[in-house]
């Protein structure tokens, strides 16, 4: 690789700042550089900005000044009796001797200063003995001369000619300078105190090693090609600064897809592509649809209050289509036509329409059953679910489970099992993979899934199984039906580097603008 | 799904051989349960068991008898079940039961003198069973006693709350049953299953000594069982019969396996139950079922045979009878989990291990397709990337504060909302019926974040619609803003021209006050004569009370599903 620092890559601002450097034996500040250069001090700190980070110049010395300068305030306190203090006296003492002396009320009536602003000062020329207050707030001017106003005059002029630095005062004077200087909180003073550092350069040695090859004439070198040294030819005569091509572009905000949704969309793809029809449901859903279609007793553990979110307004749907409702009542209560003994209670028909946010997507699956579905086939969603439980690194509030169904009558254990075997390959890239029995209240047999997958090794891919007759016969479907779901939230975490679910929904725009697949 | 504790010496005592923790772990498809955590040093493992049916495979006894089925390919029936001689003892349940906790079960178990271990195993399961098969011992508790101290007949009835006294486990001194419901730990724990009765359940023997006053707490005197007691009573009670039955032979086989001899209690009732008046626990409740092998050959998708079948079965500890046309299984006593074939299919597949199905294809030809309102979001997508807006994707669940509050609409007819009524948080107590605030949020944590920021969403939100069927309505939404020194309606107007030409939705916009923007810098959005959404410059106010110091302009509209 070229060495970046070629001297034909230097900006002519760079060779200015460097032949300075070269001239004077002594290490350089910045304002004499401007000086020198006959460059604006902001382009000589771009300079040695650069120079520095190329190592051909160096830092020398760094010292720390405190100067003290003019705010807009004291600029405007530079005319004459224009500060609080001094428009006080001048306004007592000028009032018109016949008529009825000033009072605090009077001078705030003006509107000319705060009255924060005002009370403040009339507070100092009270201590110091300069003003009076008699009854109903009158002010007088004693015989005193305040030494603070003709001070603060002093200092005033003094600073607005040139900023000083603060330890040329006095320390009376400091003292002064530091009261009546700009703090957090109050902006409404006339000096300004701050730390300026001063900083002298000098070149390195590969800087000086550079300086006889420095171009001449790099002033008229061009930077930029323009419309108009094309449109004239012109370009034909200058010479294009050759640039360091390895430095930092700068950074840009594009327009881009979330990563985590760009995963979604890959796995919608994949499974579109392997023949699944996308089903959509609805965000909120009766207890029916998110459970008691899919088998699971209105006693079930699962049901309590503490795992599902019920809604507040209204809390029951109007109604539940019929037949589903008797057939899936029927089917609670002594298994119906399904073949099954089902699970011998009083089924609730009211209760089925309690109205739950969806805690399962297997409740959209439910509603394509009722649908008169075509046979074959293959349905998927990636449904927004909900569950009731405390927002943690590995629970989120609301989280997409991807799932689906798939009808046929030649749908059984062992074509259940080659479908996960194709979702390992497809969706995990795994060769490896494993079955183990599983239990959910809606399939028998039910399996679950274990890939090897490359990146991550064994990991549960997702669970399965075929839906039981109590579940599709009274929802009218009478062929077998697989019912599978998929756990890829994991995998989605570790390819976008994320540790914390929560993280798949940030509102960190960095973190959002950072994300990236790595596999 | 419970997770109980096993400890590694125990559990292969009652399989009757050695195994290896890789060995535990290979056995574990057969009781559908995973190893959580393994402890080399105490040989503790951490078993979670998935299937809410078996009840029976909560505690180590029932997981190492699976276990032991089939690696010794069948079981011998427990024979307290088939016990043809009458019970020696009885409990004498009181007319009024019926209306409170209708049922008991009971049974003594001679000669096993309990060790520390079969003591903590025993009150775990008592309490695995109590709690997530007998719902909080609301349907089913279970108590166990010194059998020695008690003399027959047990009376199981009703009390008045302060008629009698008793020493409760974990007091010193004698209370009444009411006193335990307010003062006692497990009264104030359980007592609410009891709330609606006037007269309280109570155990007590023929010498008027109290047994229990289930389901809250055992007496003192003859309910703590210790370390070294040889005989034991015990009791299951609930309102649930085939339920508290189980429970109890569940209890009985698990002191069968360590070596006790189960002897039978009569219950005798005042009122009828599904097994009758009088009813001898432990007690086999199911009966042989005629099963279909061409059902079980159809969906396990093998043709298996009918004697590989049966094996497998038997394995799985079945009580199998054949005839040349039929198969009949019964459920060991131990289970009560059958209500399909499918059930016993599944048994057969657990039983020869899922692995040794060879997976097929399904070869139904389908067509894959997207959604209609995913082809459009997608679409819609594309064109905003394009534009230079970075996509947003958020939770739907917001905060009271986020969605009404800081978007200035409170008591307004936009405030309407779909809430949860068992909050967990107030940061997550409603659904988005917007996504602007959810961009919003973003802008307002992200003022470091280099500008411009150009941000929209596609998403589903829920509208209050008490006309609907559900009382709200799933919308899909699509909603950008443009936060930066220059944003302003013309700015935010141009994107949303745009989109609207490519996406071919002719649009106009109505000016409207809102209130979550500024006046004369607002428009409603209508589509084919419909409103459809808003556009407008953020009011100063909203942006105020996101903290956010950029002006912000922005638009959403609903996608709405082409009519049919």
């Amino acid at each position: 690789m070229n060495s970046p620092n070629n001297t034909d890559s230097l900006h002519p601002l760079e060779i200015h700042v460097l032949r300075a450097l070269g001239k004077d034996p002594k290490p350089l500040s910045d304002l004499q550089l401007a000086t020198h250069t006959e460059l604006a001090p902001s382009q000589v700190s771009m300079a040695v900005g650069w120079l520095l980070t190329k190592q051909l110049v160096s830092l020398s010395t760094e010292s720390t000044t405190t100067y003290v300068s003019l705010t807009t305030v004291g600029t405007q306190y530079h005319q004459p009796d224009s500060s609080p203090l001094e428009w006080i006296i001048q306004t007592v003492k000028n009032a018109d001797p016949e008529g009825s002396p000033p009072t605090v009320k009077d001078l705030q009536a003006t509107g000319k200063f705060q009255p924060s602003e005002l009370s403040r000062a009339i507070g100092i020329l009270k201590k110091e003995g300069v003003l009076q207050m008699g009854a109903g707030g009158i002010l007088e001017i004693t015989s005193k001369d305040s030494d603070i106003v003709r001070d603060l005059r002093n200092l005033i002029n003094q600073v607005h000619e040139a900023t000083h630095p603060l330890d040329s005062f006095t320390s009376d004077h400091q003292a002064l300078l530091r009261q009546y200087a700009v703090k957090r909180g109050n902006t409404q003073e006339p000096f300004r105190i701050d730390d300026h550092t001063e900083r002298t350069y000098v070149l390195t040695a590969e800087g000086r090693n550079l300086l006889p090859h420095l171009r001449e004439g790099a002033a008229q070198e061009t930077s930029q090609l323009t419309p108009e040294l094309l449109k004239d030819g012109s370009w034909r005569n200058v010479s294009f600064r050759k640039y360091s091509i390895n430095l930092r572009p700068p950074r840009l905000a594009v327009g881009r897809r979330h990563s985590y949704r760009e995963f979604l969309d890959t796995v919608k793809y994949k499974l579109t592509s392997m023949g699944f029809q996308e089903m959509r449901g609805e965000l909120i859903e009766t207890e029916f649809w998110d459970m008691d279609a899919l088998f699971m007793p209105q006693f079930h553990p699962a049901r309590a209050i503490h795992d599902v979110y019920f809604v507040k307004n209204p809390k029951m749907a109007k109604n539940i289509p019929e037949p589903f409702l008797s057939q899936v009542a029927q089917v609670h209560r002594d298994g119906g036509t399904s073949g099954s003994k089902g699970w011998k209670y009083e089924y609730d028909s009211e209760r089925a329409k309690r109205l739950v946010l969806r805690s399962q997507g297997t409740a959209v699956s439910a509603r394509t059953l009722a649908q008169n579905p075509p046979i074959p086939g293959k349905f998927f969603s990636i449904a927004r679910c909900f569950r009731y439980d405390n927002v943690d690194a590995t629970h989120a509030t609301d989280f997409f489970q991807v799932e689906g169904i798939v009808l046929g009558s030649d749908i059984n254990f062992r074509t259940l099992l080659g479908l996960l075997q194709l979702f390992a390959t497809e969706m995990a890239q795994a060769k490896e993979i494993r079955f183990f029995p599983a239990y959910f209240p809606f399939t028998e047999p039910s399996v679950e899934l274990h890939v090897r997958h490359p990146k991550l090794g064994w990991m549960e891919l997702g669970g399965a199984g075929l839906f039981r007759s109590e579940v599709t016969i009274p929802l009218g479907v009478t062929v077998p039906v697989i019912a599978w779901g998929l756990g890829l939230d994991r995998m989605a975490m570790v390819a976008l580097g994320i540790q914390d679910i929560r993280d798949l929904f940030t509102s960190d725009l960095e973190a959002v603008r950072n994300m990236r697949r790595q596999f | 799904m419970p997770t109980i504790s096993i400890f590694q010496k125990d559990f292969c005592r009652l399989v009757g051989r050695n195994a290896s923790m890789s060995d535990i772990e290979q056995w574990m498809p057969y009781v559908k349960g995973e190893v959580k955590d393994v402890s080399q040093d105490t040989g503790e493992v951490r078993v979670e068991l998935q299937d809410t049916n078996r009840p029976d495979l909560w505690c180590v006894e029932g997981i190492a008898r699976q276990i032991r089925s089939v690696l010794n390919k069948g079981m011998p029936p427990y024979s307290f079940f088939s016990d043809k001689k009458g019970a020696k003892r009885r409990i004498q349940v009181a007319q009024g039961m019926e209306t409170v906790r209708p049922y008991v079960a009971a049974c003594v178990s001679l000669g096993y003198a309990m060790t520390a271990e079969g003591l903590d195993q025993c009150i775990q399961t008592q309490e695995k069973l109590a709690d997530a098969y007998g719902r909080k011992r609301e349907t089913v508790s279970i108590g166990l006693y010194r059998y020695s101290s008690i003399s027959f007949p047990v009376t199981y009835g009703l009390v008045k709350p302060d008629e009698i006294r008793f020493t409760p486990l974990g007091f010193e001194e004698k209370m009444t049953p009411h006193e335990i419901l307010t003062v006692h730990p497990k009264g104030l724990e359980y007592g609410s299953i009891l709330a609606e009765c006037d007269r309280l359940p109570l155990l007590w023997d023929s010498d008027g000594q109290v047994l229990s006053f289930p389901p809250i707490i055992n007496s003192r005197e003859l309910g703590e069982v210790q370390q070294g007691d040889t005989d034991l009573f015990v009791e299951v009670t609930g309102t649930d019969l085939s339920m508290v039955v189980l429970a109890l032979n569940i209890f009985a086989c698990n002191l069968a396996d360590r070596g006790a001899t189960i002897e039978s209690v009569n219950i005798t009732y005042p009122y009828e139950t599904e097994f009758g008046t009088t009813v001898k626990t432990p007690l086999s409740m199911n009966q042989s079922q005629r099963i279909s092998l061409e059902a079980i050959e159809q969906a396990l998708g093998m043709p298996l045979g009918s004697e590989a079948i049966q094996r497998a079965l038997a394995s799985y500890g079945y009580l199998v009878k054949a005839t040349r046309q039929t198969v009949s299984v019964t459920l060991p006593a131990f289970r009560n989990d059958f209500m399909h074939v499918m059930d016993v299919a599944e048994d057969v597949a657990i039983t020869r291990g899922y692995d040794s199905f060879s997976p097929i294809m399904p070869q139904s030809f389908t067509v894959g397709s997207l959604s209609v309102e995913e082809q459009t979001s997608d679409r819609v997508r594309d064109l905003l990337v394009g534009f230079g807006f970075q996509e947003i994707f958020s939770n739907i669940m917001a905060s009271h504060q986020e969605l009404v509050d800081r978007m200035r609409i409170a008591e307004t007819e936009y405030a309407q909302l779909v809430e949860v009524d068992n909050l967990m948080s107030q940061t997550y107590a409603c659904l988005r019926p917007s996504i602007l605030p959810c961009l919003l949020r973003v802008e307002a944590l992200s003022p470091r974040v280099f500008y411009p920021h150009l941000l929209f969403e596609v998403g589903e939100t829920a509208q209050l619609d008490l006309e609907a069927n559900a009382g709200s309505r799933t919308t899909l939404s699509i909603a950008a803003i443009s936060a930066n020194s220059g944003a302003n309606f013309s700015e935010i107007h141009s994107y949303l021209d745009l989109l609207m030409y490519y996406m071919v939705w002719p649009y106009e916009l109505e000016p409207v006050t809102h209130p979550s923007f500024l006046e004369g810098r607002v428009g409603r959005i209508r589509c084919n004569g419909h409103s459809v959404g808003y556009i407008g410059e953020f009011h100063p106010e909203v942006l105020e009370a996101w903290q956010i110091d950029m002006p912000t302009s922005g638009f959403e509209f609903e996608i709405r599903k082409p009519e049919a």
